[in-house]
């Protein structure tokens, strides 16, 4: 599962975040009136690993890939970070998404940096057995930077936790020990932790629990309006009605969307969607056009398909009183400005979906440790560091009079700036 | 009220008869042809002096029955254009021609001949002689005596007001009224002695015994010595075989009765003959022939079938230890008439085949009339006993028409096919059959099939629904029975989404269960698609697997009695169906894990039907490659096949292949020639996946309904209503002879009009160019159809299909030409005018200042172009 966000879809991948994490940046580096030699040096990535290898295909032609690693900052941790396989892998989208990182596992405070990694190939024009070659002999290359206590990758666009128990064996092999903690989000069977197929989802409901506190909004009851039913999207229905008695109203995915203005139970929505292929025509619902489901009358909307989906004209019809992000970028930076204006009270994607990578981190303590743990305390300590999290980024949003998304931002540069301080510059 | 009389020419005649009527058909038996025109001929003179029409209905071979004068109209028909065109073409004469016509026939024991069967000569009789008798016509046939059968006989008889025997004793003739109706005197149906003076009846018992002794020497043997084809060329080989003899093909006797054999049981195409001549033996053709119930041909989808599984029987490409047993029955073509006749259905078939098409409702009426319907006891005797042969298995009740799965018509899902699940007491299942088969028969005038067949320019063909019942290949699980695995595999591969897929190899739609969620669309369930050449890859990823996998299974319910649709979860609930693991791989930890052992019981919901294991580790996609190779080279055309199979504890594949056809790709025979250097602005859109090919130009109309406008359209009404007003402007008389382009968002013809417009086949078979628009709505791009039976419609029309992504900036999307067209749809279809907001017709010449649009697609190499010249 990928630990930037668990519905990374194709069409996301398309879309370059390198301008938008930039921006982000600049913003709270202002906010916090960070050093320029700071800044410099966290603007640009640790770095670059470029790689260039042949795989033997199953007809027995070669086949050269090229693939990168890209590792952020290491200021705070090992580096931490996806692996994505896809035809529009770019150094400039790795390097963008490896800064996230950084910010992401800062923003929760987990003792990680930022990485990421890819290899341009389409995964749909490879068989398992030439995709299992590829990921080895990637993995082969890519092994003089990755380690347990250097650079864990993780699943993401493309990638699964097959992937990274071949990877896992890889390194394994050639290191002649066994080694769970190079990489996360593995099977269960070889080290894989408890609870993280929910953990982005549970993360985010976590997180819209707080915001509700904050806010006095009841959740019992609370309308909750989900664009995106997915992974993250159907389990953030399942735990917010199941946990919280807060009624959802309406879910969509790709084929449209389903409203009921009396709440329905999710546990259908999913049932009617693993026997149809989809939420609509879910009995007792009407159906809505699939964007329409973002300017419903609701009290929480979750945002949890795709990027840059509430603009600034979106912004503008947006009722729902809490925002939260639990899919990458879906606000386009100026829609935050609309949102703020109506005071929307928006919960940002590296707070909001950051349970997958704090559960990633989880698995590689228990690696690590060698001691794992029950689903419900898996859940008990994402709780506890996601509930902090949203505390300290609220307190920064109050300290610095700024949206959650510029407070959780500064919150998460302060921590790599006063990590970067504190160890000086080497030699 | 007195009936008016007419004479015969022949006054003893009159006298016997106490004359004819109008509406009197008389039928003369004769021994000798050379009787029949001594009364024809007398009958017309009288006929022509009392100023009537006479019209000579001329189709046999024989010399002419009567002088063909001129003051005598002579109407030409030709038996060999089959039974169907030449009763639709007699009944439009005779229609034409009018009331009070007297009509001559040829001898109608010459249309068995071509036709092959008597079964199909009563059928004649029976649907002619009510229509000339309504037009008070008066009519003469005549038959060749004793060389019919029996149930022929009475059923002309029944049918006709007059039947005459003629026939000689010692050199002298009699004529001997079998029937005359409503007409009755002491002496009327005694032999007459014909002579010159007087017609004398043989009153006298010993010259009656001696009379009736010669003419009627076999009148009780219970199977005549008939000289319908169907039964003689049957008996003479069967003779020979049971005489020892070797039916070697080298005797030209045995290769003409061959011949004459396969043309009766598998029609009349040349190159079909060609091949089933050459891979079946007599023998072969023998046990087809033991395994008709009544008579007439096989159809074409039953012939495929055959043939296919012949071919692959041959020596140097031989699978007969990979196939199932084949113990099919076919239910002959002229049973159907005969059922239509019976049942006062063939002439509501004719006005519906030649008028305009009927409307769901209409045709819903005309389903209920065919179930109302009866067969008559013979065939029920055969039925029953068709259905002892299978006892409790179920059976499916395919249609089996001529012009089925020939080459270039397919009729893929034209007409029906039934499943018997076949339990109950044998009343219930016989009355399951019987349904089946009439369900079958109605299908042939559904309105789709109608619609095809007018399209294809088949409306005049001769097409009779034969039938084919298959034993249903499956087990039972639980309470289900179902096959291991279905579908349609064809020998070309149109659905490449890779360039590592090559399109020669062919393709597999892969189901697990009953095989019509291969073969029909089913929305939002998804077969597997195989491509023979790289059977592992697959156009999903990861979880998308999931998505595009088959959650349901078709499959018959043993206790319910009938076909029906189960979540896999339910049918799976145990993990003890056999081999499963060859079929599912585990969502596990969040990704798909595929089985390394034989145990799956985890939750059934757990399990995703990917065929991995079967893919990857049995023969069972190379053995498909091989087989589908070897039909294409026997067929010298690609092909379309439809299967079961399984594959046991030992990876051992067995299949049934239940049909095979033509597959009809337009622009396979010879590559496209794709344009290049088409100015950026001149391009319309390119595609460039899923793709089959063809070449349209030009198009001076475009259909264009906006996605975004649609997708937005909350009015259900209208939303609902678009795809039959496209279905009108495609109708409408100003675009007939033009080629139109029609473009719109997502799947056409889905069943959720939120996914596509709604539209039936129907609505659109008369569009060149079918264009599906994936565009992003919302962050959410929609699915366009890929690999339907609706698909293979488009592609067996020549109806090029093309899904067109405007978002991606290879498709060169003319944004600014669809921006804001001027809208021609109220001109053309002035009450459409409400439709216009999201409706688009777009005159391309009176847009463009005089240009026209034209469509390339190459489908070898996957790319498309629209553009402005």
């Amino acid at each position: 599962m990928d630990e930037t966000n668990q519905n990374q879809t194709e069409a996301q991948t398309k879309l370059n975040p390198f301008e938008m994490a930039l921006k982000n940046f600049e913003l709270a580096a202002d906010l916090l009136g960070l050093d320029t030699e700071i800044r410099n040096q966290i603007r640009l990535p640790e770095r670059e690993l470029t790689v260039h290898f042949p795989v033997k295909m199953r007809d027995g032609k070669f086949k050269v890939f090229t693939g990168y690693r890209v590792q952020h900052s290491t200021a705070r941790g090992p580096a931490k970070g996806g692996i994505r396989y896809h035809p529009d892998v770019t150094l400039d989208e790795v390097k963008a998404l490896a800064s996230w990182m950084t910010y992401k596992c800062a923003t929760v405070n987990i003792p990680y940096g930022g990485a990421k990694g890819g290899v341009i190939c389409n995964p749909k024009e490879l068989n398992d057995f030439e995709l299992e070659h590829m990921t080895r002999r990637y993995t082969s290359e890519i092994s003089c930077i990755i380690g347990p206590t250097k650079d864990i990758p993780a699943p993401d666009v493309y990638t699964n936790a097959q992937t990274m128990a071949w990877m896992m064996d890889t390194y394994s092999m050639a290191r002649g020990e066994y080694c769970p903690g190079v990489v996360t989000g593995k099977p269960l069977a070889i080290g894989g932790s408890k609870g993280r197929n929910e953990a982005t989802a549970r993360g985010c409901v976590f997180v819209i629990a707080e915001a509700a506190k904050h806010l006095q909004i009841p959740l019992k009851g609370a309308r909750v309006a989900i664009q995106g039913f997915g992974n993250a999207g159907a389990i953030s229905a399942q735990l917010i009605h199941d946990n919280y008695d807060a009624k959802v109203i309406a879910v969509s995915d790709s084929r449209g969307a389903v409203f009921c203005e009396n709440g329905f139970d999710p546990h259908r929505a999913i049932e009617h969607k693993q026997r149809t292929g989809s939420v609509v025509g879910l009995a007792g619902t009407e159906t809505i056009p699939g964007d329409a489901i973002l300017t419903l009358d609701c009290d929480i909307l979750i945002p949890a398909a795709l990027e840059n989906v509430i603009t600034p004209c979106v912004a503008n019809s947006v009722k729902a009183k809490i925002v939260a992000e639990a899919a990458n970028g879906p606000t386009v930076p100026d829609a935050d400005t609309v949102l703020d204006q109506k005071g929307v009270f928006v919960l940002p994607d590296i707070l909001a979906n950051a349970g997958g990578v704090t559960v990633s981190y989880f698995e590689w303590v228990q690696n690590n440790s060698g001691l794992y743990w029950t689903e419900d305390e898996v859940n008990a300590r994402l709780k506890q560091i996601i509930v902090t999290a949203f505390e300290e980024v609220l307190l920064a949003s109050q300290k610095y009079k700024v949206n959650m998304r510029r407070a959780a931002w500064a919150r998460a540069l302060d921590r790599v700036a006063e990590a970067l301080k504190v160890r000086g510059i080497y030699p | 009220m007195t009936t008016p009389s007419i004479g015969t020419g022949i006054t003893s005649l009159d006298n016997i008869l106490q004359g004819l009527r109008l509406g009197d058909n008389v039928v003369w038996q004769v021994d000798n042809l050379e009787d029949y025109p001594v009364f024809a001929r007398a009958f017309v003179e009288t006929a022509l002096q009392q100023k009537r029409r006479v019209v000579y209905v001329r189709f046999a071979a024989h010399p002419a029955v009567i002088p063909e004068t001129g003051a005598i109209e002579v109407r030409e028909l030709n038996p060999r254009s089959g039974f169907d065109v030449f009763c639709a073409d007699l009944h439009e004469i005779i229609e034409r021609e009018g009331r009070e016509v007297f009509y001559v026939f040829d001898n109608l024991s010459a249309l068995v001949t071509d036709w092959g069967t008597d079964e199909l000569l009563a059928n004649f009789f029976q649907i002619t002689c009510p229509y000339l008798f309504e037009l008070d016509t008066v009519a003469y046939f005549a038959l060749t005596r004793t060389r019919h059968s029996n149930r022929a006989i009475a059923r002309i008889r029944d049918t006709t007001q007059v039947l005459i025997d003629v026939y000689r004793v010692k050199g002298q003739m009699y004529v001997q009224p079998l029937k005359v109706w409503d007409r009755y005197s002491s002496e009327m149906f005694r032999p007459h002695r014909v002579t010159d003076q007087c017609w004398v009846p043989v009153l006298a018992s010993d010259d009656a015994a001696e009379v009736s002794l010669t003419a009627y020497a076999t009148a009780l043997a219970p199977v005549p010595r008939s000289i319908a084809p169907w039964d003689s060329v049957y008996r003479r080989l069967r003779r020979y075989q049971e005489a020892g003899q070797e039916l070697s093909e080298q005797s030209p006797e045995i290769r003409a009765l061959k011949e004459e054999l396969v043309r009766m049981l598998f029609g009349t195409d040349a190159h079909f003959l060609e091949l089933v001549n050459s891979h079946f033996r007599v023998e072969d053709l023998l046990d087809i022939r033991d395994r008709v119930i009544g008579s007439g041909r096989i159809g074409g989808k039953a012939a495929g079938m055959l043939l296919a599984r012949k071919i692959l029987e041959k020596p140097g490409c031989d699978y007969s230890e990979t196939f199932e047993d084949q113990d099919s029955f076919f239910i002959g073509s002229d049973v159907f008439f005969t059922f239509l006749v019976n049942n006062d259905l063939f002439r509501l078939r004719l006005q519906v085949a030649r008028g305009p098409e009927p409307t769901g409702q209409e045709f819903e009426e005309i389903e209920q009339r065919f179930l109302e319907g009866h067969f008559p006891d013979e065939m029920i005797g055969q039925f029953e006993r068709l259905l002892d042969y299978f006892g409790q298995s179920p059976v499916i009740v395919r249609s089996s028409s001529f012009l089925e799965d020939s080459f270039g018509n397919s009729f893929a899902g034209k007409y029906r096919s039934e499943f018997c699940a076949n339990q109950g007491n044998p009343q219930q299942r016989l009355e399951g059959f019987l349904r089946a088969i009439k369900l079958v028969y109605a299908s042939a005038l559904n309105p789709d099939a109608l619609a095809y067949r007018r399209r294809r320019g088949l409306v005049d063909s001769d097409e009779q629904m034969a039938i084919l019942v298959q034993r249903v290949s499956g087990t039972v699980h639980k309470r289900y029975f179902f096959p291991m695995l279905a579908g349609v595999a064809f020998s070309r591969n149109f659905y490449a989404w890779s360039s590592r897929i090559d399109p020669q190899k062919g393709a597999i739609r892969l189901v697990f269960g009953l095989g019509t969620r291969a073969v029909n669309r089913v929305g939002e369930d998804y077969p597997r698609m195989v491509a023979v050449s790289s059977p592992e890859l697959r156009p999903e990823f990861g979880l998308k697997v999931v998505k595009y996998s088959q959650h349901n299974i078709d499959l018959l319910d043993l206790d319910a009695n009938d076909l029906v649709t189960l979540p896999l979860s339910q049918v799976l609930e145990g993990g003890d169906y056999p081999n499963l693991h060859l079929l599912v791989s585990k969502l596990k930890d969040g990704y798909l894990m595929h089985p390394y052992g034989t145990d799956c019981s985890e939750a059934p919901s757990d399990l995703v039907l990917t065929f991995h294991q079967l893919v990857t580790q049995t023969d069972f996609v190379s053995l498909f490659g091989r087989m589908l190779a070897c039909l294409e080279n026997a067929y010298g055309h690609p092909v379309d096949t439809e299967f079961t199979a399984c594959v046991d504890e030992n990876r051992q594949v067995r299949v049934n292949l239940l049909q095979c056809r033509p597959l009809q790709v337009p622009g396979i025979s010879k590559p496209v020639g794709f344009p290049v250097d088409i100015r950026h602005e001149r391009v319309l859109f390119r595609a460039n996946r899923m793709i089959n090919g063809g070449l349209v130009s030009p198009i001076s109309h475009i259909i264009y309904i906006d996605p975004k406008k649609y997708s937005a359209l909350r009015d259900m009404t209208v939303k609902k209503s678009l795809g039959s007003v496209v279905g009108r402007v495609l109708k409408h008389p100003d675009l007939s002879g033009s080629q139109v382009l029609t473009m719109g968002p997502g799947r056409w013809g889905s069943s959720s009009i939120d996914l596509g417009v709604n539209v039936s086949y129907a609505d659109i078979n008369t569009t060149r160019v079918l264009v599906e628009m994936a565009r992003e709505e919302g962050g959410h791009v929609p699915e366009v159809s890929y690999g339907t039976h609706f698909f293979l419609d488009l592609v067996e029309d020549g109806i090029v299909y093309l899904p067109v992504y405007p978002d991606d900036s290879q498709a060169e999307f003319n944004h600014s030409f669809f921006a804001s067209p001027a809208n021609c749809l109220a001109d053309l279809v002035p009450s459409a005018a409400p439709y216009a907001e999201w409706l688009q017709v777009i005159d391309v010449p009176a847009q463009t200042g005089g240009l026209q649009a034209h469509v390339v697609a190459d489908p070898h190499n996957q790319r498309a172009v629209c553009y402005l010249l």
